[in-house]
């Protein structure tokens, strides 16, 4: 049977951080990993999987492949169990193989939890592999490379301070054409939210924080943007294994917040930041939950449309179907109000199935997209299940509010040439709401 | 339930006195052990013939069986012959006493288990009837 | 051979009952004091409402995605686990043993229904070695821990049928039946058969993640 070791990706950051390595120095780091950071957790899972392979068919990876190395249980098989076995006494290679499953073939999509009778979470094994293969500096060079813009700058994109009010500024007049009296108020102490974005908004997709001002204006609403670092809520720190920085940037978040006083957090349409900020970075900061309430788009959408703040010229005529993010569904419940908002403002909504809690990954989130043009392929091949998926709806608009699940549902829709475009809410929002003078 | 741990270890002392004690009443006709008094049977009845048994086991005194009933204590000097069992082992006994399929069980096992000797297992006793 | 089986019904049967009781509650209290010192980011978020709620879906058959998925390891598995408990706990053979040497009684099941139990558990893991052995995505897996005690499982209930049926010289079948069973009881604690102790508690924390944290079902 094929394994991880039958299908190696050169990858620059790989190669040259196992280059690095001798298996006594990985079995010390391996040491300290499980006394330091791991406890009974970590020990049921390694003892109470039963190998009854019911995973299997939770994972697009498996479903898409039909290959038996790519059930969730078989990537613990091929990384911890591993480690485990050999007392982290591995030869280098086999770290590098670890690294390529923990980084490129799972997206920490949480669906094999649907399937595992014992509740046993693939998402959080294949994590700590990729905490060990963090620490022992065995990390693609893509990812990394956002860590480390991460750590210099607090923001992903290599956004120099400077850049980043310019760009809210520039927003701001371009839309001056449109509607007169908008602003993009910066650092407003004491506004009822923050709003905050992931660093490829500014950087290359400027529009989307044009529409969100648009839509803030025409629901007037009080809120603020920092001028400061801190403006970043993504965070691929989290998915590159490299905690410290990964609780730096949400720390830097959350006290942008408090520092401005705002009720809460509104944040943009991306599924892995809200991960961040909503669940993880808070554990590793000792808060049981995030210290600033957090609210995701979706959920703010669906209030100012509950208060009828948002109202529409027509409603989106064309059929959609809607793509569930994992992270805002299975990491937030948010899939009533998530449809609450595409019924009103689309006429005819197809629903794909599974959907909700149970729908497929868009194969690009918990970093794998991140992790740059060498692994492109294999999120792309490896979930022509939510191809198929798609193309069952018979629909060309997909509604989905996350900015990792456009990419990667992007990618599939090219290479399975389904004539289909990813739209945001922020998009139909903009495009339907009726706008102030 | 105060209970001796392992019942079965007084038995050995039982089983000296059987050996020596004498006079049984011969049962020819007997193959089982007598079931009347179960209402139902769940398992056919145990082979047993009487004669051929103490032959075999060498046993002469009726009380290595048949024994009494001292202050609710198993009495092996009083000599029950002829009684039947179930007179006494009732098959549903009140608390303290003895009911009679523990009781059969604990007579043969018991002392099939300290002599090494004779079926001890569900199946080596309960076989359906020879054709 | 009275020998061996005098020793495996008293002194044999004390220890592994001893050590299956012992050992659970030994496995259960470390785990626990283990998750109170390193897992505290964990503990915070038990929740035992939607734990329980969650383990009401998944101890129901068909009652969770997982089980829709895989409906032949869902008849098999439901029907192997309640067999492999109902049978020895209510077998007149193992419930006669008690009595006699203990004088504890109970109920027992009519030998036919307790004997078509046993022969549904053989036949369970006779799947359970063909799904092994045959089916990919499970034999990738597998590893000799898997061998080990789906043959545990496998000769204890074989065993039993085959003492049952009086089968083999039934004194040696029986003494094996016995042993093949202690050994069992004795490897859940310390084997992978351990999911008894540590699955609801597995299942009870992420059903509690998803309950509490993320607003989502589990099942
Ligand atoms: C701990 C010591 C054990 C003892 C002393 C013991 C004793 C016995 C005996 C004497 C029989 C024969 C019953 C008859 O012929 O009706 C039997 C049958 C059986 N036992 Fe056990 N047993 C033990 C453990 C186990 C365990 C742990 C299991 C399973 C969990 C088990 C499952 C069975 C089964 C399935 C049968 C056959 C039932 C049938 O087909 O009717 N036993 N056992
Ligand atoms: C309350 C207790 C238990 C629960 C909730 C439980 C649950 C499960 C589940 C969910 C599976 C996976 C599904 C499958 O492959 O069939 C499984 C498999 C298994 N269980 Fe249990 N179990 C329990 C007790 C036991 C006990 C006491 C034993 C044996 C002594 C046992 C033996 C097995 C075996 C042998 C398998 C795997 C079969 C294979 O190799 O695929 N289980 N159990
Ligand atoms: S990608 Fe999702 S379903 Fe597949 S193993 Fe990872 S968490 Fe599980
Ligand atoms: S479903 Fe759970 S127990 Fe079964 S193989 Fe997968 S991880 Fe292991």
């Amino acid at each position: 049977m094929k394994t991880i070791a039958d299908r190696l990706i050169e990858d620059e950051g790989l190669r040259r951080g196992v280059g690095r390595l001798t298996p006594e120095k990985i079995q010390k780091v391996f040491k300290e990993l499980v006394a330091g950071e791991c406890g009974a957790r970590m020990k049921t899972y390694m003892e109470t999987c039963v190998r009854c392979g019911m995973c299997a068919k939770a994972c697009h990876y498996y479903m898409s492949h039909k290959d038996p190395s790519y059930t969730p249980v078989a990537k613990v098989s091929q990384t911890m169990w591993r480690l485990f076995d050999a007392d982290g006494k591995v030869d280098p290679e086999v770290i590098y193989q670890c690294a390529q499953v923990a980084y490129t073939e799972c997206n920490l999509c949480r669906r094999c939890i649907h399937y595992c009778p014992l509740g046993i979470d693939t998402g959080y094994i294949i994590s700590v592999v990729r905490r060990l293969c963090h620490k022992l500096g065995v990390t693609p060079q893509y990812i990394q490379d956002t860590a480390h813009s991460h750590s210099a700058t607090m923001n992903q994109m290599w956004v120099k301070d400077d850049e980043w009010p310019d760009t809210l500024q520039w927003q701001e007049e371009e839309s001056r054409e449109e509607f007169p009296g908008l602003r993009i108020p910066l650092d407003v102490e004491g506004a009822d939210f923050m709003y905050s974005v992931i660093a490829p908004e500014p950087k290359f997709r400027t529009q989307l924080i044009y529409q969100a001002a648009a839509i803030f204006h025409a629901a007037g609403v009080s809120w603020t943007m920092p001028s400061t670092p801190g403006w970043d809520n993504s965070n691929m720190a989290m998915f590159s294994g490299d905690s410290e920085i990964m609780a730096r940037v949400e720390r830097a978040h959350y006290e942008t917040a408090q520092r401005l006083r705002v009720k809460r957090i509104v944040m943009g349409e991306c599924g892995h930041a809200f991960r961040a900020v909503y669940d993880v970075a808070n554990r590793w900061l000792g808060w049981k939950y995030h210290p600033v309430p957090v609210v995701h788009s979706v959920e703010f959408f669906w209030e100012l449309i509950q208060q009828g703040r948002i109202k529409l010229t027509h409603k989106y005529a064309d059929p959609v179907t809607i793509h569930d993010p994992c992270n805002i569904i299975r990491g937030r419940g948010l899939m009533d109000k998530l449809r609450e908002v595409v019924h009103f403002l689309c006429e005819n909504v197809v629903e794909m199935s599974p959907n909700r809690e149970h729908n497929y990954c868009c194969c690009a989130g918990g970093g794998v997209i991140n992790c740059g043009p060498p692994f492109k392929n294999v999120r792309i091949v490896g979930n022509s299940i939510k191809a198929e998926q798609l193309k069952a709806t018979g629909v060309h608009t997909l509604v989905a509010p996350c900015h990792n699940c456009h990419g990667g549902l992007e990618d599939i829709i090219s290479k399975f040439g389904l004539n289909m475009h990813t739209k945001f809410l922020g998009d139909l929002i903009y495009e339907l709401m009726e706008k102030p003078e | 339930m105060k209970r001796l741990p392992f019942t079965r270890l007084l038995l050995p002392a039982l089983a000296v006195l059987l050996l020596t004690a004498s006079g049984a009443f011969a049962q020819q006709d007997m193959t089982h052990v007598p079931t009347e008094a179960f209402k139902k049977l769940t398992r056919p009845p145990a082979a047993f013939a009487h004669d051929a048994h103490n032959e075999k086991a060498g046993l002469t005194d009726c009380t290595a069986c048949h024994h009494g009933e001292k202050d609710g204590k198993r009495d092996p000097a009083s000599d029950t012959a002829g009684i039947p069992c179930a007179d006494c082992h009732a098959v549903a006994a009140k608390a303290g006493k003895t009911p009679l399929e523990r009781a059969f069980h604990l007579q043969c096992m018991g002392c099939h288990l300290t002599q090494k000797k004779g079926p001890v297992t569900c199946g080596d006793c309960h076989k359906p009837a020879a054709k | 051979m009275h020998a061996l089986y005098d020793l495996a019904v008293g002194p044999l049967a004390w220890l592994a009952f001893a050590v299956f009781i012992l050992g659970s509650i030994y496995r259960l209290m470390s785990m626990r004091a283990l998750a109170l010192k390193k897992d505290a980011a964990f503990v915070a978020y038990i929740s035992w409402p939607h734990a329980i709620r969650s383990l009401l879906h998944w101890v129901t058959p068909f009652g969770a995605l997982g089980w829709r998925e895989n409906p032949g390891v869902t008849i098999v598995t439901f029907l192997f686990h309640i067999c492999l408990f109902v049978a020895p706990l209510f077998l007149m053979g193992h419930i006669v043993l008690f009595d006699t040497f203990h004088g504890w009684s109970w109920p027992a099941l009519p030998d036919g229904v307790a004997d078509t139990l046993s022969i549904v558990v053989v036949a369970a893991c006779a799947y359970f070695l063909w799904r092994r052995l045959s089916v990919p995505e499970v034999r990738f897996v597998t590893r000799s821990h898997d061998w080990l005690v789906l043959a545990l499982v496998g000769a204890t209930f074989l065993t039993g049928v085959l003492a049952y049926h009086r089968i083999g010289d039934n004194l040696f079948m029986t003494t094996l039946h016995v042993l093949c069973g202690e050994a069992m009881l004795v490897a859940i604690p310390f084997t992978r058969l351990s999911h008894m102790l540590f699955g609801f508690f597995s299942r009870g924390y992420i059903a509690s993640e998803f309950g509490s944290v993320r607003f989502a079902k589990d099942w």
